[in-house]
């Protein structure tokens, strides 16, 4: 009955989201005022459906409903009560209704928080966001229905959640990156409205920018959550893969990057403005072309859902209607649009536009090396791959180049700058940098020209350069206390999204240089030394979980004869599934991580186990961290929330 | 000129949409084998059975023939004895390459061919013995000049020991009479 209802509930959602596609967009071009107002109640009703279907579907899986296809395939009744929620969106079907609640969310927030906007692009930004729930809650109630009965004959026990998604990880991850993706609908929209209305200064992108900034918070943090649950979950210490669909992720992320930064060229300097416009078709664009990678099985993933190509069709057809309808619409309209200002070679300006060349190079990298096996075969040339050796090569190559611009940028002034008076600090931030990056290496190990060296230099080149650069403003104010309230949130927050850069830099070169990793074969009793730990095995026993058995192993971790830590790994042996799980043991310090895995049972009462010492691994997520925070001050920046003149005019007018 | 340049973008997607038009109707899985239409890698490889007996590829020559990978710790192998053994008596050559894992020498007991010896004969005698005989691919040294991905793998290699099929996953009687009969009945004609 409650299934019924959510599915009911669903329809609802779509009869909403049809109207809100084709009312307040017609009202919008006949200036009709009454449809234009009908945008936010319509998208709040869209949303509350939205809301009721996944509440519905959470309730099958709680009341293990298994006549329900979805539930009986992904959930057992022995299944963790959160694990048992959190399945709700652990299939196809699942979660491309998280989808669809998740663009619903933002369509409604939209809606609630752009009272500034003058009345006819709000209508129209909201009309363009119905377009696309349209499409997507349409896939999902055609093609991918998740409330779908076996009935009459269902079975009495579930198949359970795969074991890899029953995770902590699980709990945050999908939401958070979901949440990233679908928030580029917002700026996509925001785009195909300015697009259709012509209006693309300082005030367009001021609006745009908050929203741009909240989906690529989320965004980064889904990644790094992503990356994290990697690192614990598949048992080899690995954080990141260039697996097809982790790049499906990443090149939003590139072109989202890319586009905040670009923003702030159109905002400050009304200039840049095709180049924004395209970025925040692009970002929005990459998040559906991913959506297809992940949902047609055109690629091999791990993360691939089950496939079938009447669905890759239908998410192919609405990929050429709105990416293709987008950048015909962009084409059109955007050769009358002029930028007019002028800047000097070595100006804010073109540091920005260097951002943005490095951020795009990337991105069609990561393109190219996830899509080019398949061009390559649909040529009829043969199959290929391409592995992780191409995208380390070439983003190290990247990398170097993109940090130094990254330490100069936040330096250089709008429109031009002299370079004189730039030698001085920047000799003093190259001497420092060198100075920190020496002694940090020294104190660890010995000194030595590796990619560790390389990337602590790097690392402190953008933070040293980040921080004396909010310095100087600060002094600018009079005072250094003086000026920490005077000076904007989002200068902050550009700082430590940079910071948090360099720290991502720091942890990724020190992991890949010094990481020390043994497989060893041990008996309880055994003591292994790894990177001057000693790990000793004191116990391994038999483990009796709720829905897997399998084995535990305890170590006692020792340093220099001192005690560290108490290690536990679990090898997990999941009933239903059949599949065997590793739960990795981590000691986490920010210098440096302690990781064990347990393996195989060995003959002659012994166990191969899996021991890792990795430095700084901890920098990775605490540089993604870093950067979320960043976007969150921004975002906190009181200049988004004061009302435009525009709209103060047409409330007095109304 | 300028005009044109802001099409650039939609011309590039729509290129892009033709190609992953093209992806959703191919298996991404298959992959094209690199030792098709060409002549058996040489290899001189012991009989699982009798070791004094050396194979090599010469020695196969001169009837169309299934070359199939297998190793009793594969599950899906074992599976298709059954089947396979049902073609050995329609009159199919079927020669047997046998993948040994490799070993850890700090984890895992030293081979030992009896044991193995026995393993086969207990796992023949269990689901049925389509092979004329066993090929030792101890090294893994054939396997891997064949592309081998994984077991069970099946070849049809014809009377002059070329290379015709290359074929990945189990093989049952909708997989011969789909993919392989056609190939072996054309490879097999004199």
């Amino acid at each position: 009955m409650i299934v019924e209802a959510g599915q009911l509930a669903l329809t609802f959602a779509f009869a909403l989201a049809v109207l809100l596609a084709i009312l307040p967009l017609y009202g919008s071009f006949v200036a009709n005022k009454p449809m234009l107002l009908l945008a936010k109640p319509l998208a709040f009703g869209q949303f509350f459906f939205c809301l009721l279907a996944m509440l519905a579907l959470i309730y099958a899986f709680r009341t293990n409903d298994f006549s329900v296809i979805n539930v009986a395939q992904n959930s057992s009744s022995t299944l963790p009560w959160y694990y048992q929620i959190t399945a709700s969106f652990g299939s196809h079907e699942g979660s491309m209704l998280l989808w669809v609640l998740m663009l619903a969310g933002w369509t409604a927030l939209v809606a609630q928080f752009s009272k500034a906007l003058p009345l006819q692009l709000h209508g129209r930004i909201l009309g363009i966001l119905g377009l696309i729930n349209v499409g997507f809650v349409a896939f999902s109630l055609i093609m991918s229905n998740p409330f779908e009965r076996s009935l009459p004959f269902f079975p009495v026990e579930g198949r359970d959640l795969n074991p890899l998604l029953q995770d902590f990880g699980m709990i945050l991850h999908p939401p958070t990156l979901y949440m990233g993706y679908v928030g580029f609908a917002v700026a996509f929209a925001f785009a195909i409205a300015a697009l259709m209305g012509g209006r693309f200064d300082s005030v367009w992108a001021r609006w745009v920018r908050p929203w741009a900034l909240a989906a690529w918070l989320f965004l980064t943090l889904g990644i790094m959550l992503g990356s994290w649950w990697a690192y614990n979950e598949l048992g080899w210490g690995g954080w990141w893969f260039w697996d097809p669909v982790e790049n499906a992720s990443f090149m939003p992320w590139l072109a989202g990057t890319a586009l905040i930064h670009s923003l702030a060229v159109t905002e400050k300097r009304g200039t840049f403005k095709s180049w924004t416009v395209l970025l925040a078709l692009a970002a929005f664009a990459l998040s559906l072309v991913g959506a297809f990678l992940v949902r047609s099985g055109v690629l091999v993933s791990v993360h691939s859902f089950a496939t079938d190509p009447g669905r890759g069709l239908y998410l192919l057809v609405f990929l050429l209607l709105v990416v293709g309808g987008s950048l015909l619409l962009y084409g059109i309209r955007m050769n009358a649009v002029r930028s007019q200002a002028r800047y000097q070679l070595f100006s804010r300006e073109m540091m920005l536009w260097g951002n943005n060349i490095f951020l795009l190079t990337a991105c069609l990298i990561v393109f190219l090396g996830t899509l080019f096996p398949l061009f390559h075969k649909e040529l009829g040339l043969g199959t290929i791959s391409i592995g992780e050796p191409f995208f380390n090569q070439m983003f190290y190559y990247l990398t170097i180049p993109f940090a130094l611009l990254l330490g100069l940028a936040p330096w250089v002034r709008w429109k031009q700058q002299q370079l004189l008076p730039l030698i001085k600090p920047f000799s003093l931030i190259a001497i420092a940098s060198l100075m920190l990056a020496l002694g940090v290496m020294a104190s660890m190990q010995s000194v030595q020209a590796n990619l560790g060296l390389l990337g602590l230099l790097l690392g402190a080149w953008v933070g040293i350069s980040a921080l004396a650069e909010v310095m100087l403003r600060l002094r600018q104010f009079g005072s250094v206390s003086a000026g920490i309230s005077k000076l904007n949130a989002s200068h902050y927050g550009m700082t430590l999204a940079h910071i948090g850069f360099a720290v991502l830099v720091v942890g990724v070169a020190m992991t890949k240089t010094y990481t020390v990793e043994r497989d060893v074969r041990m008996q309880e009793g055994d003591s292994t030394s790894v990177a001057g730990y000693e790990f000793t095995l004191t116990d391994v026993y038999d483990l009796n979980g709720p829905n897997y058995g399998g084995q535990a192993a305890e170590l006692d971790v020792s340093k220099d004869g001192g005690y560290v830590t108490h290690l536990h790994a679990e090898k997990r042996f999941y009933r239903i599934q059949r599949t065997i799980m590793t739960e990795s043991a981590v000691h986490a310090r920010l210098s440096r991580d302690l990781y064990v895995s347990l393996g195989e049972e060995l003959p002659g009462n012994a166990w191969a186990l899996r021991i890792q010492v990795k430095p700084f691994v901890r920098w990775i997520w605490l540089g993604g961290v870093l950067m979320s925070l960043g976007a969150l001050l921004a975002l906190a920046d009181k200049r988004y929330r004061r009302k435009s003149s525009v709209a103060k005019q047409e409330v007095a007018n109304a | 000129m300028r005009k044109l340049f802001f099409y650039a973008p939609l011309a590039l997607f729509l290129l892009l949409a033709l190609f992953l038009l093209s992806g959703l109707f191919s298996d991404p899985r298959e992959r094209a084998s690199a030792t098709l239409n060409k002549s058996l890698p040489a290899f001189a490889l012991a009989d699982l059975m009798q070791p004094q007996h050396i194979w090599t590829a010469e020695q196969l020559k001169g009837e169309t023939f299934l070359l199939n990978v297998w190793g009793t710790w594969c599950p899906t192998c074992n599976a298709e004895l059954g089947y396979l053994t049902e073609l050995r008596q329609q009159g199919v050559k079927i020669v047997g390459l046998y993948y040994e894992l490799p070993r850890d020498p700090a984890f895992d007991a030293p081979f030992n061919l009896q044991t193995l010896q026995q393993d086969v004969s207990q796992k023949l005698a269990q689901h049925g013995d389509p092979y004329q005989f066993n090929i030792l691919d101890l090294q893994r040294s054939l396997s891997l000049d064949l592309g081998v991905s994984g077991a069970p793998e099946t070849f049809i290699i014809d009377a002059q020991g070329i290379i015709r099929l290359h074929h990945i996953g189990d093989i049952n009687s909708q997989v011969w009479r789909s993919k392989l009969a056609p190939s072996y009945q054309q490879w097999s004609q004199p």
